[in-house]
């Protein structure tokens, strides 16, 4: 009996360790994952905190300048519709590269991930998806053109 | 409206799967041999069949039959042949296509395989593939019909995905969905021994081939998926924990599992429930894995499209789930073990740790990406934990696992006594101390790099030990020369060589992991034409931007001469690629590779006003190696699998043993 305690033991350990490991990274690394909707219903919760937002790209919001650092994009995001015509919601400061499927006139569906200060969403991530039209494609992979 | 030769052989194909389910089930239970073997007929014809619609939907893709909806939707009229084939899986109802023909031929070479063998088994295997073949052939007849045809011909198609246009891409899908499906045979064995009674290692014993063939091909699914994101992508690193690619490494984690626990079975006669338990899990991650690829449940880039076929898989996975589990529960009893573990200092032990590794590395990368389907559910909001969260805690798993892969293989069976421990592990040890210390005394200040590197060389010692011993023994008593003497031990005992050899690739996809997470340079610079910067020992000087068209796509390239030490060495032209059809931007990378280490160049935008471009740069140091580990793991695979000559069936299982007696 006292091989199978310690065998149980040992399991118990290993179990605990894969436990504490995913608690404390769900804590440390979990964002809100909401659609620029939700962010707007919210939107004085969620100041400071971690938030992945999707939405679409409102047209004509988009500015971009180039600067030593890297490049410097401002747009601003709203709810999809099929029209295109989208009201901004929530402005969003971006530097880095520019995913390939970003467009400048607007209308790009994207998923940005950064803090909200409480007037501007500081993106570390910008990514775009596939236009709705599209059924999902093998790849889903393509997230990370741009991510992280 | 012509209707599709293909069209019609899947209808059939779906009636002779459904009749092929319930002859063999009728004739199992009631032992009607002449019924089986019906059925088993029945599912050659499903195969048959399930081959032609497959044909036909090639021929309509190849042909250019715009009419056909998904030819439209994949494909268009200047996609280049290679790719126009590999059409065939770019899209939902063409991919579960290929599924069900990938699963219909195993079941055919399984059918034809058992015709004199097994026979007790057979009725519950085929009714078991035949179940996962009408699922899949329901979803193709009445939810996605590949043969849809539209009520105008489009001039041209909307093309294939610009992002699986390329090499890899073509490749991966194959090679995951062989390994998904090949896990259905294991499984399906286990289900047969489970409703039959028959538990003692048969199946496993039958199956063996067909697991090392399913863990094959998911090692290089994952492989090929992730070269294909670091050489297609363009974000510098080749795997995010996206859904899509854990979907393909949680069945790799629990199937490495069960390759594992099995040899503790076989010897032991142990672990008997655990193995049927991760048969089981393996077989239901491949499913899932489908599910998840397929149905956009979890958010991932094409979250805002759900299709229709979430709620069949999840209808089948717990159709699935209820009927295996309870087989286990039923036949709890019987599966009782004769033996349990002696000593934690033992190569059981070992094993059992390693598998629990495996199983909580799956379990928690399942967490993490349920996760925003889970949180959602529970708290009404949907939370999601990033790359960060995987890494945190598979990393010390990870490595965790990296030091059993060097203890497991030569730790004695039952007992380890302190002398063993010291003969055996002795020199890898202080080997894989030297390395850890010559890193740290270099100034390393990461240290799980230092811990990965020494472990690392702490498994290369212990494998490459392995080797010299064996081949040593052989030339003391046979008097052998020593490649003679390397090659016969290997040969002669495959399952175990082909094992370390496996372990050798591994290692090295580790080293490419280490490299590439700790000491990646990552560098973004606007540049001038005419300018330059650096980066690692590298300076690159921005020459010019060059343009051009084809047919398909039209290209802009930034031509990027690299000079190391003053003297110029390379030029990389990093793209951007424009695609005509449909219209989509893509980037092509440019790479320079030296001794396992990558430059690698992307070319961000260009701004033609101020002729800035944006250029991306990054040193990834042994990314190289991932590919070098792919293929030695691939070929240690191989040799594993591959059958021993003679008929010596039940000495070559005892291989093991018997080398044991030859190492001093």
């Amino acid at each position: 009996m006292g091989k199978k305690a310690r065998l149980g033991f040992a399991a118990f350990v290993l179990v605990g360790v894969v436990a504490y490991l995913m608690y404390t990274g769900v804590r440390q690394t979990a964002v809100y994952y909401i659609t620029v909707n939700e962010f707007a219903q919210r939107r004085h919760q969620l100041v400071g905190e971690g938030v992945r937002v999707a939405g679409r790209v409102a047209s004509g919001s988009v500015k971009r300048r180039m600067t030593p650092a890297g490049e410097e994009v401002w747009f601003e995001i709203g709810d999809f519709k099929d029209d295109g015509g989208t009201t901004p919601v929530l402005q969003v400061y971006y530097t880095g590269v520019v995913p390939d499927m970003f467009r400048n006139e607007g209308g790009s569906d994207v998923i940005v991930e950064g803090r909200y200060d409480g007037s501007v969403l500081r993106a570390q991530s910008l990514m775009t998806s596939c236009p709705s039209k599209y059924e999902p494609m093998e790849p889903a992979s393509a997230a990370q053109a741009g991510g992280n | 409206m012509p209707t599709d030769s293909g069209a019609v052989a899947l209808v059939i194909a779906w009636v002779l799967s459904v009749y092929a389910l319930v002859a063999s089930i009728w004739g199992g239970l009631r032992k009607q041999e002449d019924l089986v073997r019906s059925a088993e007929n029945a599912a050659l014809a499903v195969w048959a069949f399930t081959l032609v619609a497959t044909i036909d939907l090639i021929r309509a893709l190849v042909s250019r039959d715009f009419n056909l909806e998904y030819v439209a939707q994949y494909s268009s009229s200047t996609l280049p042949l290679y790719y126009t084939v590999a059409a065939l899986w770019g899209g939902q109802a063409g991919s579960l296509l290929f599924w069900l023909a990938i699963l219909t031929s195993m079941a055919a070479v399984v059918v034809l395989q058992n015709r004199s063998q097994n026979r007790h088994l057979m009725p519950f295997v085929t009714a078991t593939l035949m179940a996962v073949a009408v699922f899949f052939a329901s979803l193709l007849v009445f939810v996605t019909p590949p043969f849809q045809r539209l009520t105008f011909t489009p001039g041209d198609g909307r093309d294939l995905n610009p992002l699986l246009q390329n090499y890899w891409m073509t490749i991966h899908p194959p090679s995951l969905y062989l390994g998904y499906v090949g896990c259905s045979v294991p499984f399906a064995f286990a289900m047969a021994a489970l409703v039959t009674g028959r538990l003692d290692d048969l199946w496993i014993r039958t199956t063996r081939r067909w697991a090392l063939f399913a863990w094959f091909f998911l090692s290089l699914g994952n492989l090929f998926g992730a070269l294909w994101a670091y050489r297609v992508l363009g974000w510098g690193g080749y795997w995010a924990w996206d859904p899509v690619e854990n979907a393909a490494f949680m069945p790799w984690l629990t199937a490495t599992a069960y390759l594992h626990s099995v040899m503790i079975q076989e010897k032991k006669n142990m672990l008997k429930v655990w193995n049927m338990a991760l048969v089981i899990l393996t077989f239901l991650l491949t499913i899932f894995g489908t599910f998840l690829t397929r149905s956009g449940v979890i958010s991932s880039v094409h979250s805002f499209t759900q299709s229709g076929l979430g709620p069949f898989f999840i209808a089948f996975l717990v159709f699935a789930a209820a009927v295996s589990i309870s087989l286990l529960i039923w036949r709890l009893p019987s599966l009782r073990s004769d033996n349990e573990i002696d000593s934690m200092l033992s190569r059981e032990a070992a094993f059992l740790v390693n598998n629990l590794v495996l199983v909580g590395m799956a379990f928690a990368v399942f967490w993490g990406t349920v996760f925003p389907v889970l949180s959602e559910a529970v708290r009404g909001v949907k939370i999601t934990v990033g790359p960060p969260f995987f890494n945190r805690v598979n990393t010390p798993l990870g490595l965790l696992l990296l030091f059993l892969m060097g203890v497991g293989p030569l730790i004695a069976w039952r007992r380890a006594s302190w002398s063993s421990l010291r003969r055996n592990f002795l020199w890898p040890a202080l080997f894989g101390v030297l390395v850890g210390s010559l890193f740290l005394f270099a100034g390393t200040g990461n240290y799980y790099a230092v811990v990965s590197f020494s472990l690392c060389a702490f498994v290369l010692a212990t494998i490459l030990q392995e080797f010299w011993r064996g081949t040593r023994a052989r030339q003391a008593m046979l008097g052998e020369t020593w490649p003679v003497a390397l090659a016969r031990l290997t040969t002669k005992n495959r399952r175990r060589y082909g094992g370390y050899v496996v372990h050798l690739g591994i290692v090295m996809i580790f080293l490419a992991i280490t490299g590439t997470s700790a000491f990646r340079v990552e560098q973004q610079v606007p540049v001038k034409v005419g300018e330059s910067f650096e980066i690692g020992p590298y300076r690159l000087v921005f020459e010019k931007i060059e343009t051009w068209e084809t047919p398909h796509s039209a290209h802009m390239a930034a031509q990027l001469s690299v000079f190391e030490g003053g003297r110029r060495v390379d030029t990389l032209k990093p793209e951007k690629r424009f695609y005509k059809k449909p219209e989509q931007p893509a980037t092509e990378v440019a790479i320079r590779s030296r001794l396992g280490t990558d430059l690698y160049v992307v070319f961000g935008s260009f701004d033609a006003t101020s002729q800035t471009a944006t250029i991306l740069a990054y040193i990834n140091p042994l990314v190289g190696f991932l590919e070098w580990g792919g293929v030695v793991l691939a070929i240690g695979t191989i040799l594993a699998a591959w059958p021993q000559r003679a008929v010596r069936g039940a000495v070559a299982w005892e291989g093991e043993s018997r080398v044991r007696v030859e190492a001093p």
